[in-house]
Parts: structure tokens; C-alpha cells; sequence
């Protein structure tokens, strides 16, 4: 009777972290497109107009902080692929690049946050933005086939390593009202 | 931000810095610049004025060079962010329009009393 009971508490226990994943997971994702496409409809920043200020990775970022690795890829590679449906550039040199992006900066934030308390989601965020950027060059270089766009690594690194600590400052004052309660 | 959050953020921007001048202005003189293109690299002179077409991998990309600087004054691409990019003079400032794998880089160094500029 004991072990019956213990076994029900249990699934439903497993039951409940399922659906709290899947709840998270596609309520990120969902704001993760919609950044994603704003961000899309907006031109690039105004001293390097190759770069964006990368705003729905706050929500791979909150992923990866209340959920885990597989929620965050859920969300990064679902919102690249949503995102370029809806822009037509799926599949496209401009959605391979994008893909790209999201593929390194999610390794490098995971790689990050599973070092235990050692990098914050500020930490995360800013290196996962110099991998993303350089990751978009390094697939670039066969797509365009030269690799002289290299020449603009050392800038984006620069312009990509504060942009990504202040998403990841937002995720992180997001992430600290959502534990709160 | 954690004590390895610094260091981390620091190691790539040193990195980056160190990284500049070999990548961005390497193989050109003062004074030029380099459109690489698919078909190969020409070197401008920049204190020539002139206006060269360059085939792109979509089409055709327009190069303006006057008054020392040098911009990109038309492309055949979806975002124009060549266009964009404005004049740039400054050694290591590079212009890139990635759907036409075009790239002009600006030589040089010392001539404005700077290292790298950000742009």
C-alpha cells in the first residue's frame, strides 16, 4: 500500500516538473520569437549596422537559469526556426548564419551555467554573444566563399561582449522577480 | 557578475584588441584600401577620388573613394548594411556586404594618432 501510494506521488511529481517544463519552455519561446521578430523588423545598431542587440536571447538566457540545457535549445533553435519562417529567410544564407549564431552562443552559455556557481547569467550571456557573432563569420566565410569578413571579428567581439552582459543583466533581473514569489 | 565573469569578459576583449590589427589591416598600406571581392582583391588608393564597380557574388557593388574616405554607395542585397556603414577613413575600419562577399578594408596606421577605432 506504501509502495503504491510512494509510486503515485512519484509520477505525479515527475508529471508536474513535465508540465512546468513544457509551460516555460513555450512560454520563453513564445517571447523569444516575438524579440526575435521585432528585432528582425528593426535595422542594426547605429556605429556597426552587422550587429544587433540580440534581445530574445534574455529568454534563452531565463531558460537556461529556471529550466535547463534542453529547454534553452528548445527555445534558441525553435525561435530561430519560427522567426525565419515568418521573415522567408529560413533555410537561406541569412538563416544558416542565424542558425549558426544560435548553435555557439547556446554550447558556450550551457557550457558556462553547468560550472556550477562560477559565471553568473551575465557571464553567460556576454560570452555566448562573442560566439554567436563569431560563429555567424566563421559560416559566412564558405557562404560568401572568402574569409575577409574575419577582418570584422575583433569589433563584433568588442561590440558583441557588453551587449550580450546587458541582456544577460535583464535576463538575470527577470530571472531574480521570477524566483521571488 | 562573478570574479570569473570579469575574467572571462576581459580574456575576450584583450583578445580581441590584441587581434585588431592583425586581421583588420593586415597586407595594407597607409593610405589604401582593399576591396576583396569573389573574383579577387584590388587595392584603391585613397587619395584618388574615383567610383569602381564591383561584381558581387548577387551584383553589383558601387565603391565610392573621395575626400580620403572610402563607402559603399550602392549594392544588390536585402539589407544594405554596406550602405549603411557610412565614409570610413580610420586604419583597420572595415565595410563588409556579406550576401556579395565584398570587403573593404582600410590600411595603414599611426597616420590619425589612433590604433583601432570602434565603428
Amino acid at each position: 500500500m506504501d509502495s503504491m501510494l510512494a509510486s503515485v506521488s512519484t509520477s505525479v511529481t515527475r508529471g508536474s516538473v513535465v508540465s512546468r517544463r513544457v509551460a516555460v519552455g513555450s512560454g520563453l519561446l513564445a517571447v523569444a520569437c516575438v524579440l526575435g521578430l521585432i528585432e528582425a523588423a528593426m535595422p542594426g545598431l547605429p556605429l556597426a549596422p552587422w550587429l544587433k542587440l540580440g534581445l530574445a536571447n534574455i529568454a534563452v538566457v531565463v531558460a537556461l537559469a529556471v529550466a535547463d540545457g534542453a529547454t534553452a535549445a528548445v527555445v534558441s533553435l525553435g525561435r530561430v526556426v519560427i522567426v525565419g519562417l515568418a521573415t522567408g529567410t529560413l533555410g537561406t544564407p541569412v538563416g544558416l548564419i542565424a542558425a549558426a549564431g544560435a548553435i555557439a552562443s547556446l554550447g558556450m552559455m550551457w557550457a558556462l551555467s553547468s560550472r556550477g556557481d562560477a559565471f553568473s547569467l551575465v557571464g553567460w550571456s556576454a560570452a555566448g554573444s562573442a560566439a554567436h557573432v563569431l560563429a555567424q563569420l566563421v559560416i559566412a566565410g564558405p557562404l560568401v566563399g572568402s574569409w575577409s569578413l574575419m577582418a570584422l571579428a575583433p569589433a563584433s567581439v568588442l561590440i558583441a561582449l557588453p551587449l550580450g552582459a546587458l541582456t544577460g543583466y535583464l535576463a538575470r533581473t527577470i530571472v531574480s522577480r521570477l524566483t521571488e514569489r | 557578475m562573478t570574479r570569473a565573469d570579469r575574467i572571462l569578459i576581459a580574456v575576450l576583449a584583450c583578445a580581441a584588441l590584441l587581434a585588431w590589427p592583425l586581421v583588420a589591416s593586415a597586407g595594407v598600406a597607409s593610405g589604401e584600401a582593399v576591396i576583396e571581392a569573389p573574383a579577387g582583391r584590388t587595392t584603391i588608393a585613397l587619395a584618388d577620388d574615383a567610383i569602381y564597380q564591383v561584381a558581387g557574388a548577387r551584383g553589383t557593388v558601387v565603391v565610392e573613394v573621395a575626400d580620403g574616405s572610402v563607402r559603399v554607395l550602392e549594392s544588390d542585397c536585402p539589407d544594405q548594411v554596406c550602405v549603411r556603414t557610412g565614409a570610413v577613413s580610420a586604419s583597420g575600419s572595415v565595410i563588409a556586404c556579406v550576401p556579395n562577399g565584398v570587403v573593404v578594408r582600410v590600411g595603414g596606421g599611426g597616420s590619425d594618432g589612433l590604433d583601432a577605432r570602434v565603428r
